[in-house]
């Protein structure tokens, strides 16, 4: 959750509670005044009325005093109630509904005899009052706390702005990309330390990273020298006439192992050079036409090892990449399919319009399927082979933003890239 | 024949030299881009070896020079960088061939022959070794007379071999010559043996002399009676 939704909620909710309790403690201490007031009337018409009893010896007439009405009954003498507030609700039949009522009882004495009073008043007035007062509440508690939310909204997003600015930043930035991380300054302290410390980190970071990067472009291209020396003074060795065959085996070996080295060496500079977007000519590559040379070019090794190669499906597809690159690539899929086949294995190949497909029988895989793109990491111990191949093949589809995928079921291999 | 060889790495072009002296080709060497100007000015060569990183200069004047004076002379490029781009450069500057560091010398004959014989000198449209003969022009291969029907594998290995010949050829280069990059492949040196074994049966079968052996240990070496 963003942090400008989550203080905004947040906000809201501490602010519903709040007005939930002011507004039940502001109508509850509403109604106290009410009853308060309307007892008070009542309490005067008691009064009013024992007085009257008291100079005239007789009953007031209903309709006077402040009550709505009064109710006179006699009096039973053993139940006898001195004064009593209650509410009650009568019913009209002019509204057709219960309403609401406050009344006071009390028993006075005249001529000796108990005689209970109840009087009565409306409390519909103040109801009313009641119910136009919590409205108009409700209505500006609303209004507040909408202005509220929406002003803290703003506000936040208004000092956040360099925040998000950073981290949109930070989120598309990568090392082998040449600019240094450049960030916007802040007037907020917080921010503008954040800044400075993600500035530095990453200027420490991408320095190391050139340096690092240089060593490895150098040390590979100042080893072919020395290699093609070496390979050359072998192989002008070798055409001596008087070898024994000690000496010829020695040869062989040195040989084989300067060779190995060399091709290491050359892959790891392609796996340098596509990291540093060397290839930048790009046009309209025919992905078919190319998987169908690429097979025909390895089709004595296929046959020599008694695989069959079934085109499952190949659509004419166009990839706009460099032509180098997509060789690269699929030679090295499909050597991968040849390598790790048993004899008498079969490879299917599937190209649509949206992943290329390359399945192979072979024996399960090792470990875990996820470190197979790594450098150096072979899924046979046995194998002579160098473990670069499905680096560089993961290497190309990044630089174009393909997905390769690898899963292994029922005995098949299944390398597959998603063109996106 | 006077083949040039520009290389500043000393012992590289020491090697280089050597290797094509014993194939009787006349060499002469420059380890600096201006000796080798010089030299490319006052004498007349069938081939220049380049390399493109020289001390003092670019190789890639040399071959436009060269092609400006020399038009009929073959240039091959020997590099150390791989860069696709420089490739292109190079051969659109007007080189025949390019050859990334580091190479097998036997790979860099066979490229020199092709570029002579592309470039007529000598007249060499045939290659024969005894009753062998092989036109590249053509892309076949007869014994005695006979033609020799090759697979395409089979035909470029006849051709590497007689383009070398009596010289040992390891598998590693032969591998590489054949299948290029494709070399990775674990066991390719095994099918170098199957498509020597093919040939061989082949050349034998239409009457010729058996002249692939096995050197021991090394690799194979196609010998002229």
């Amino acid at each position: 959750m963003r942090v400008l939704t989550k203080t905004s909620l947040y906000y809201l909710l501490v602010s519903l509670v709040v007005f939930a309790v002011g507004g039940t403690s502001f109508y509850l201490m509403l109604r106290e005044e009410i009853y308060d007031e309307v007892d008070d009337q009542l309490f005067t018409d008691k009064e009013n009325i024992i007085s009257y009893i008291r100079q005239h010896n007789r009953l007031p007439n209903v309709t006077s005093g402040i009550s709505e009405a009064i109710l006179v009954r006699d009096a039973d003498p053993d139940n006898l109630i001195m004064e009593q507030l209650s509410d009650t609700l009568i019913y009209s039949s002019y509204d057709e509904e219960d309403i609401p009522f406050r009344q006071l009882t009390f028993t006075v004495y005249r001529q000796g005899k108990p005689y209970e009073y109840t009087i009565f008043k409306s409390l519909m007035d103040f109801q009313d009052l009641t119910e136009s007062t919590v409205l108009a509440m409700f209505w500006i508690f609303l209004l507040l706390l909408v202005g509220l939310v929406y002003v803290n909204y703003y506000i936040n997003k208004y000092t956040w702005r360099h925040f998000y600015d950073t981290l949109a930043k930070i989120k598309s930035y990568t090392l082998s990309r040449q600019k240094p991380l450049e960030l916007q300054p802040s007037s907020t302290k917080e921010f503008e330390e954040l800044n400075q410390v993600l500035q530095s980190m990453t200027g420490k970071i991408h320095s190391d990273y050139l340096n690092l990067k240089e060593f490895t472009e150098n040390v590979s291209h100042e080893i072919q020298t020395p290699l093609a020396i070496v390979s050359s003074k072998v192989e002008l060795f070798m055409q001596s006439e008087n070898l024994t065959e000690e000496q010829a085996k020695l040869l062989s070996d040195m040989y084989g192992a300067v060779n190995r080295l060399a091709r290491l060496n050359k892959s790891l500079i392609l796996l340098t050079r596509i990291e540093n977007r060397e290839f930048k000519s790009k046009e309209q590559v025919p992905l078919h036409r190319l998987l169908q040379e690429q097979l025909t070019h390895l089709q004595d090794i296929i046959s020599m090892r008694g695989l069959t190669v079934e085109l499952e499906a190949l659509e004419e597809v166009y990839l706009y990449m460099n032509s180098g690159l997509a060789d690269i690539l699929l030679q090295n899929l499909l050597n991968n399919a040849i390598k790790h086949n048993h004899q008498g294995g079969s490879i299917k190949v599937i190209l649509t319009s949206h992943k290329l497909c390359i399945k192979n029988t072979g024996e399960a895989p090792q470990d875990q399927p996820e470190r197979l793109f790594n450098r150096f990491h072979t899924g046979h111990d046995t194998v002579e082979s160098l473990g670069i191949g499905l680096a560089l093949v993961k290497k190309i589809c990044n630089l174009y933003g393909h997905i390769p995928k690898y899963s292994f079921s029922a005995g098949e291999h299944s390398l597959c890239v998603y063109f996106t | 024949m006077k083949v040039l060889v520009i290389e500043d790495e000393e012992a590289l072009k020491e090697s280089i030299v050597a290797y094509l002296r014993q194939e009787g080709y006349l060499c002469d060497a420059a380890v600096d881009y201006k000796s080798a100007l010089l030299k490319t000015a006052s004498h007349h060569y069938a081939c220049v070896v380049v390399d493109l990183t020289l001390p003092d200069g670019n190789g890639l004047n040399i071959v436009r020079s060269l092609k400006e004076n020399y038009e009929n002379t073959g240039i091959i490029i020997i590099s150390a960088k791989n860069a696709l781009d420089d490739k292109i450069t190079g051969l659109e500057v007007g080189a025949d061939d390019y050859l990334t560091k580091p190479f097998h010398l036997s790979e860099l004959n066979a490229r020199i022959k092709s570029v002579l014989r592309r470039r007529n000198f000598n007249g060499h449209k045939v290659l024969r070794v005894g009753e062998v003969e092989v036109q590249p022009d053509a892309a076949e291969a007869t014994v005695a007379g006979k033609p020799l029907t090759l697979t395409r594998k089979e035909y470029d290995l006849l051709l590497y071999f007689v383009s070398n010949r009596n010289r040992v050829l390891t598998k590693e280069s032969i591998a590489e010559y054949l299948w290029g990059d494709h070399i990775e492949m674990l066991d390719s040196l095994d099918f170098v043996y199957t498509h020597i074994k093919n040939l061989r049966r082949k050349i034998v079968e239409a009457g010729g002399a058996d002249y692939i052996h096995t050197v021991y240990g090394l690799g194979y070496k196609f010998t002229s009676p």
